[in-house]
C-alpha cells in the first residue's frame, strides 16, 4: 500500500483489465515482511511487486528473504529499486528477484533513462509495450539514447565505488540532524530508524502544518506529507498507512541528505527548522491548546 | 513552490497574533477548521458596547495562505462595525493576497472564522 504511484496506478489499470490484486499493509515501521508476503500468496498469484526502499520514509524491505518466498511458491517477483541504487547493496546473485526497475536520476545520473532487469535463469518472459523491430529479444523495440545509457552506467559505477563511504558520511550527517531536532517537544520520526537508508529523515512536528513549515524553510529543498502541498489536497497515503493520524501527516517534513551535503548545511538546516517550528507554534492555536492542557481529541471541531 | 510576496509578508511580519480571554464579555471567538484537515483558525474580536471592533487577534494552524488570510482579516476588521465585518467576502481576501485557485479555500475558512466570531459575540450579548 505504500508503493510509489508509478506502481499503484499501474495496479489500478490491471484491475480495470480484470486482474485481482492484493494490497499489503505495512506495520507501523513501514516494512513489509516475508511472512506477510507468504500469507498473502494465493494458488493463482502470478506476480509480487514490492519496493526495495520507500521514497517517503526511506525504509528498506528485506527483498532477499521475500525472494526466497516467491521462488518457493513459483511466483514472479518484481522489485522497484528506484530509491535503492547507491544506497543499499543490490546483489542479484543472492537476491532471487526476477524483475527489477532501476532509474538513473536518483543516483546522480541523467533524467529520462532507466532499466529493467529481466532474469534469464529461470527465464522470465515479458510482453513488449512497444512493437517494432524486435530489439533485445523482442522485449523492447526502438532506438535507445546511448548517451543516456552511458550516463546511467557511469552513475551506477560511481555509486558502487562510493556507496560505503557515502553511507557512512551520510549516516553521521543524519544523526547530527536528528539530534539537533529530537529534543524539541512533540517531535515524531515517521517509520523505523533501523531498517532505513541513511539518507532519509521523515519527521513530524506536532501542531505545525507542513506547507507553512516549507514556506519558512524556502531556501532548503524539503517536502511534506501535508495535504496542502499536494494538488489533490490529500495527506500522504504512506504516512497514513503506517498509522500516523492526519494531523501528524500534515505536520511532516521529509529531509534527504546526499553525497554533496555538508555539515554546515546540516547545522544551518537545524537552526532554521528550530526557528521556524518555534515561530509557527507561536502562531498555532493547537499549540496554545496543547500548552493549556486541552485534549485535542475531545474537541468538537467546526470543519466545513 | 513560489510564494506570493503578500503571503510571505504576513508570515515574516505577523500582525495581531495572540489571544484574548474568551470569557471576557467584549470578546467574540470564532474557531473553524479541524486538525485532520490541516487547517484550524482561531479569530477573536474585541467589540465595544456600540458594536465597533476595537481590536482583533488570530492564531492559525495551516499553510502560508491560511495564515495570511486570517492575518489579513484581523487587519481589515479593526475599526469596523459588526455588520460591516460580516460583509467581508472571501473573494476580496483571495484577490488581495493573489491566492491561486488551489488555495481559495483558505480565504473561505477565514470568512467562516469572522462570521463565527461575530455570531459568538452576538450570542454573548443576547445572553447578558
Amino acid at each position: 500500500m505504500i508503493e510509489h504511484k508509478a506502481v499503484l496506478d499501474s495496479c489500478r489499470q490491471l484491475e480495470r483489465e480484470g486482474f485481482e490484486l492484493t494490497y499489503l499493509e505495512p506495520s507501523d515501521t513501514g516494512v513489509i515482511t516475508a511472512d506477510a508476503v507468504e500469507k498473502a500468496i494465493r494458488p493463482d498469484t502470478i506476480l509480487v511487486s514490492l519496493m526495495h526502499v520507500n521514497n517517503e520514509i526511506g525504509v528498506i524491505n528485506d527483498i532477499e528473504s521475500i525472494g526466497k518466498v516467491t521462488r518457493e511458491n513459483k511466483v514472479l517477483f518484481h522489485v522497484d529499486a528506484a530509491q535503492s541504487t547507491g544506497k543499499v547493496v543490490i546483489d542479484l546473485e543472492t537476491m532471487q528477484v526476477d524483475l527489477m526497475s532501476l532509474t538513473a536520476h536518483k543516483t546522480y545520473g541523467p533524467k529520462g533513462i532507466g532499466a529493467l532487469f529481466v532474469r534469464r535463469k529461470p527465464r522470465v518472459r515479458i510482453v513488449p509495450q512497444i512493437h517494432g523491430g524486435g530489439h533485445e529479444r523482442g522485449m523492447r523495440s526502438g532506438t535507445l539514447p546511448t548517451h543516456q545509457i552511458v550516463g546511467m552506467g557511469e552513475a551506477f559505477r560511481l555509486a558502487h565505488e562510493e556507496m560505503e563511504a557515502d553511507n557512512r558520511r551520510i549516516l553521521s550527517l543524519r544523526t547530527r540532524l536528528l539530534s539537533g531536532l529530537e529534543d524539541m517537544e512533540e517531535v515524531y520520526v515517521n517509520g523505523a530508524l533501523d531498517a532505513r537508508v541513511a539518507a532519509n529523515l521523515n519527521i513530524s512536528f506536532n501542531f505545525v502544518e507542513g506547507e507553512s513549515l516549507m514556506m519558512a524553510l524556502r531556501d532548503l529543498a524539503v517536502s511534506s506529507g501535508s495535504a496542502c502541498t499536494s494538488a489533490s489536497l490529500e495527506p500522504s497515503y504512506v504516512l497514513r498507512a503506517i498509522g500516523r493520524n492526519d494531523e501528524l501527516a500534515h505536520s511532516s517534513l521529509r529531509i534527504t541528505i546526499g553525497r554533496f551535503t555538508t555539515e554546515e548545511e546540516i547545522d544551518y538546516a537545524v537552526g532554521k527548522i528550530r526557528e521556524a517550528v518555534g515561530k509557527l507554534r507561536e502562531l498555532s492555536p493547537l499549540w496554545d491548546m496543547y500548552k493549556d492542557g486541552v485534549d485535542l481529541d475531545q474537541v468538537q471541531w467546526a470543519a466545513h | 513552490m513560489a510564494y506570493s510576496d503578500k503571503v510571505l509578508d504576513h508570515y515574516e511580519n505577523p500582525r495581531n497574533v495572540g489571544k484574548f480571554d474568551d470569557s471576557d464579555q467584549s470578546v467574540g471567538t470564532g474557531m473553524v477548521g479541524a486538525p485532520a484537515c490541516g487547517d484550524v483558525m482561531r479569530l477573536q474580536i474585541k467589540v465595544s458596547d456600540a458594536g465597533i471592533i476595537e481590536d482583533a487577534k488570530f492564531k492559525t494552524y495551516g499553510c502560508g495562505s491560511a495564515i495570511a488570510s486570517s492575518s489579513l482579516l484581523t487587519e481589515w476588521v479593526k475599526g469596523r462595525s459588526l455588520d460591516e465585518a460580516k460583509e467581508i467576502k472571501n473573494a476580496d481576501i483571495a484577490e488581495e493576497l493573489a491566492l491561486p485557485p488551489v488555495k481559495i479555500h483558505c480565504s473561505v475558512l477565514a470568512e467562516d472564522a469572522i462570521k463565527a466570531a461575530i455570531a459568538d459575540i452576538k450570542a454573548k450579548r443576547e445572553a447578558s
